[in-house]
């Protein structure tokens, strides 16, 4: 039986999918998505790993600030470094820390959503009180904090980002979970005599899946932009070629008063793409799962 | 037989939506009375309530009407949008079903029942309008205190009491009631049908009466138009057609809600198999006949029209 | 009234209390093994409380409810749903509603079995409820989604995921008022069926007197939380005799010899229930003036009491009898 039901998954599956391809946005985002992705995955390939390094970069014998018709693809930077390098290894940095800062920020935000939610009561008033409290800090300087007690590792930055974002994930979940627990399959279960784990494994969370992944996908290109933000504060790893990174020493370095446009702006326009792909599969995703918004428009 | 306030002719309404042409309402004519009362009767997805939302051009925009709607000697249909304006609420008002979905609920029940008037002028001053107000709560059987609450301060019962008085804020020829005691206790609509059936006498209402629940427009109407796939299938005298109907289909429908004594009616509820078709894709030939328990050959063949079958009846059936 | 015969469901002096609000406030009745009984009353009258109270959806506030004899303390477990009892099944009045969208009707109907751990044979009796549900052939029921059928099979789905728990009693909340007219009968139809052929109980909650003549055996009328008249069917709808029920019975539209008696106003709040008789503010028969004085005088301080619950017919009125006999068997 659970054959069936698996192929009307799989069916439900296509159906997303072919609803997703019809849209000219989302393809538009999956296709840059996918693009960076396969860079990040390729990198190896793409720019030798040495390159990063002024120690190599000196020794092969690269120019110092080249444009790039002096060094192509991209020119190198105030130590000699390939740009090329660093964008391309830069993406793998800024692509992980965006992934996993959101893995982290989705996970708690929708226990804690669908505890608070589910549970109610004194629980809920607690867990809310608790996540308004986080919502309510000041993100940077708690992050700064955070990253001077932790060291400045890549690792941490992920810790630092999740720990601060996944209280409006909770509320949008505990919100929904609100709405689904007064629907009537619920009562339903109920008087099955299903237990709370069951109603919320079979039915509560089937029906704020949708919710949590379109959240999930926007959730992501504000990782990477605070990953960024903390990079370019002089917070991110040391060791990590990020785009963060990247920009921080662009800036810090003069690449602005030398017009070194080469140097800055691949990190600023990949950025900016992958964080409008995620936004454009985040838009498409939550039009489908509530196709409401569409004609909302 | 007096003029009709109210003459519909060969009404044909199309919505065009993501799966191709609905059509909803298929050829219907008919006529009201000036002072009569017509109840519509069907299911869900039979078209009743898109022709009562034609009947003042309330129909999303893009739907397809054609035909002839002549309300009030005004061919409604060709109305300009001012025209169109004045019509609604003067000359036909509707009370809509849901009586908590068709009032603001951050309105004053007064403020939403003068509204109309203030609209069409036929207040001469907020003033006088607010004295219309109480004047149509009291009429409705509302004290004028409840001017100032808010719809959800309002029983069910009441909120329909509220939806009335607004329709009759512009003293309308036509009233059109879509399910407007649907939600209710038995209690509650019979005081409500009371109370329009007092309107009607006391202000020569023309009244259109819809619901799916054929014993109530038995009870509220003189005439009867049972509806099913967008067609009129039977037409007639109230109570003739309730008690003695020709469509195999009000038959069922009559028989849906039993007469309390009736002994052959004990411990036998009567339905039909199956389930009302889809306006999207109806059924080849009698729209009915997957259903009809007395379906022939013949009736999978063409859909049959409207035949007299009785003095001031006709009805969809060629058995008839 | 029944010697010998123990009732499925015996409710006995049940109260269920929202702050103030006195939703069930005293109701007793019970159900016998194999027979409808049709809980009629308005909104607002506490009916859907008292089968939720009856299920373990609600819990009460004080009172006894025993299932087969045995009786469960609703009021002091902490747990709603740890007191569940596969005996007691419940039909729900919007379908559409109560199923969920993301399930398949075979993941609806096995649902239950899965819940209790009654694994074994699970496609078979999933394929056995939806065919005595009326849903044939039923394999071709089990991958489709609630949406890809019509309301009337909507209701039989979850009619069959009540009855592949094999329950003994069902407690239905308007099982037909969302549905469309034609359909009804056919709902109701099934309903009586199963009745018929398995012994099961029903116990049907609704503000439609034509359905209880459908298919009800008993009735049992509610007004403000309490049962103000009981007794067979043709009883009850041929005969009443408390003063809510005839009015009741006068506006039903298919009764149209009668003389209507409509009532004023609405049920009142139920967190200021009336004093006396809590019908007297409403009660036609007090308002006419054809009471003896000394009944009429009570109506309003006297407070006639509940229908008690092993009654075989009664009702709640001073003027319909002596006060020492409501609660007991009025009429053989």
């Amino acid at each position: 039986m659970t054959s069936i039901a698996m192929q009307r998954r799989r069916a439900t599956a296509s159906r997303v999918w072919k609803q997703f391809r019809s849209s000219r946005q989302g393809m538009i985002g999956l296709g840059v998505l996918l693009l960076f992705v396969l860079m990040a995955l390729a990198a190896p390939l793409l720019a030798d790993a040495r390159e990063l390094n002024p120690v190599f970069a000196r020794a092969s014998g690269n120019p110092q600030w080249a444009p790039p018709s002096d060094f192509p693809p991209l020119g190198t930077d105030h130590i000699r470094r390939s740009v090329w390098a660093q964008f391309v290894w830069g993406s793998r940095v800024s692509l992980f820390v965006g992934l996993a800062a959101t893995v982290l920020t989705i996970l708690i935000g929708s226990v804690v959503g669908i505890v608070s939610g589910f549970v109610g009561g004194r629980v809920d008033a607690f867990m809310m009180r608790v996540t308004e409290w986080f919502l309510v800090i000041p993100f940077l300087p708690l992050a700064i904090v955070l990253a001077s007690v932790l060291g400045r590792s890549v690792w941490n930055i992920i810790f630092v980002i999740g720990v601060t974002s996944w209280p409006s994930t909770a509320r949008l979940v505990r919100a929904q979970v609100l709405t689904v627990k007064q629907r009537l399959f619920v009562d339903r279960a109920r008087s099955l005599g299903a237990s709370g784990s069951h109603i919320v494994g079979r039915h509560i969370l089937p029906n704020v899946m949708g919710l949590i992944l379109a959240n999930a996908t926007l959730a992501v290109p504000i990782s990477i932009l605070t990953e960024t933000t903390l990079s370019f504060l002089g917070l991110g790893d040391p060791t990590a070629a990020s785009w963060g990174k990247t920009l921080e020493e662009a800036f810090v370095n003069g690449a602005m008063v030398r017009n070194a446009w080469w140097y800055f702006l691949p990190a600023g326009l990949g950025i900016l793409a992958v964080v409008l792909a995620f936004t454009l599969i985040g838009r498409t995703l939550e039009e489908i799962a509530n196709p409401r918004l569409i004609r909302a428009r | 037989m007096s003029e009709p306030l109210l003459s519909v002719r060969d009404l044909n309404i199309t919505y065009h939506g993501h799966g191709g042409e609905v059509p909803a309402v298929r050829g219907v004519s008919f006529d009201i009375e000036k002072g009569g009362s017509l109840g519509l009767a069907g299911e869900s997805g039979c078209g009743k309530s898109t022709l009562a939302n034609s009947l003042l051009r309330l129909l999303p925009a893009g739907t397809e009407v054609t035909g002839e709607i002549t309300l009030d000697g005004q061919d409604v249909l060709g109305l300009s949008p001012g025209g169109l304006r004045a019509a609604r609420w003067t000359s036909g008002a509707i009370i809509f079903q849901g009586a908590l979905h068709a009032l603001n609920p951050v309105q004053t029940v007064g403020d939403q029942i003068a509204e109309p008037m203030l609209i069409h002028k036929t207040a001469p001053s907020e003033k006088a309008a607010r004295q219309r107000v109480v004047d149509l709560l009291g009429r409705v059987g509302l004290s004028d205190a409840r001017a100032d609450s808010y719809p959800h301060e309002l029983s069910g019962g009441q909120r329909q009491r509220v939806l009335i008085a607004m329709a009759l804020a512009c003293d309308p020829h036509l009233l059109i009631a879509d399910e407007p005691t649907t939600a209710l206790d038995l209690m509650v609509q019979a005081q409500v049908l009371a109370l329009l059936d007092d309107l009607k006498e006391e202000r020569d209402l023309t009244l259109m009466f819809i619901t799916h629940d054929l014993s109530v427009l038995t009870y509220a109407c003189q005439r009867l138009a049972v509806m099913y796939a967008g067609r009129i299938v039977e037409e007639g005298p109230a109570w003739d057609v309730f008690e003695n109907a020709s469509h195999p289909y009000t038959r069922a429908l009559a028989a849906a809600f039993p007469t309390i004594g009736d002994t052959s009616s004990r411990m036998a509820p009567s339905g039909l198999g199956g389930d009302p078709p889809t306006p999207g894709s109806l059924p080849v030939g009698c729209p009915f006949h997957p259903r009809c328990p007395l379906a022939r050959a013949e009736c999978q063949v063409a859909e049959p029209g409207l035949r007299p079958s009785g003095p001031g009846r006709s009805a969809a059936c060629i058995l008839v | 009234m029944h010697p010998g015969v123990t009732p499925l469901v015996e409710v006995d002096d049940l109260h269920v209390h929202f702050g103030e609000a006195r939703a069930v406030d005293g109701a007793s009745l019970m159900v016998l093994p194999g027979e409808v009984l049709a809980l009629v009353g308005e909104s607002g009258s506490g009916k859907t409380t008292l089968i939720r109270a009856i299920q373990g959806l609600q819990r009460p506030t004080s009172g006894a409810i025993r299932i087969e004899g045995d009786p469960v303390d609703r009021t002091t477990r902490p747990k709603i749903q740890t007191i569940f009892n596969p005996t007691v099944q419940m039909v729900f009045q919007d379908p559409t509603g109560a199923l969920n969208p993301r399930q398949t009707i075979y993941d609806v109907v096995s649902e239950g079995l899965r819940i209790i751990g009654q694994g074994d044979q699970e496609s078979e009796r999933v394929a056995d409820a939806l065919s005595r549900a009326g849903l044939r052939p039923p394999e071709r029921f089990f991958p489709l989604f609630p949406h890809e059928i019509s309301g009337g099979q909507r209701q039989r789905v979850v009619i069959a995921g009540a009855m592949v728990m094999q329950p003994r009693l069902l407690l239905a909340d308007e099982p037909v008022a969302s549905l469309d007219a034609s359909i009804r009968g056919e709902i109701l139809a099934l309903m009586r069926r199963l009745v018929d052929e398995t012994g099961l109980s029903i116990l049907v909650v609704t503000h439609d007197l034509g359905l209880a003549w459908n298919i009800a055996d008993r009735v049992a009328v509610m007004y403000l939380g309490r049962i103000v008249e009981t007794g067979p069917t043709e009883q009850i709808l041929g005969d009443p005799r408390h003063p809510y029920t005839k009015a009741l019975l006068s506006v039903v539209p298919e009764t149209r010899e009668m003389e209507q008696q409509i009532l004023t106003g609405e049920i009142p709040d139920p967190a200021r229930i009336p004093s006396g008789c809590r019908f007297h503010p409403r009660c036609p028969l007090l308002q006419s003036g054809s009471l003896p004085e000394e009944i009429a005088t009570r109506c309003p301080t006297d407070d006639p009491g509940p229908v008690a619950a092993g009654a075989a017919s009664g009702a709640a009125c001073w003027a319909v009898s002596s006060p020492d006999s409501v609660g007991s068997a009025l009429t053989p």
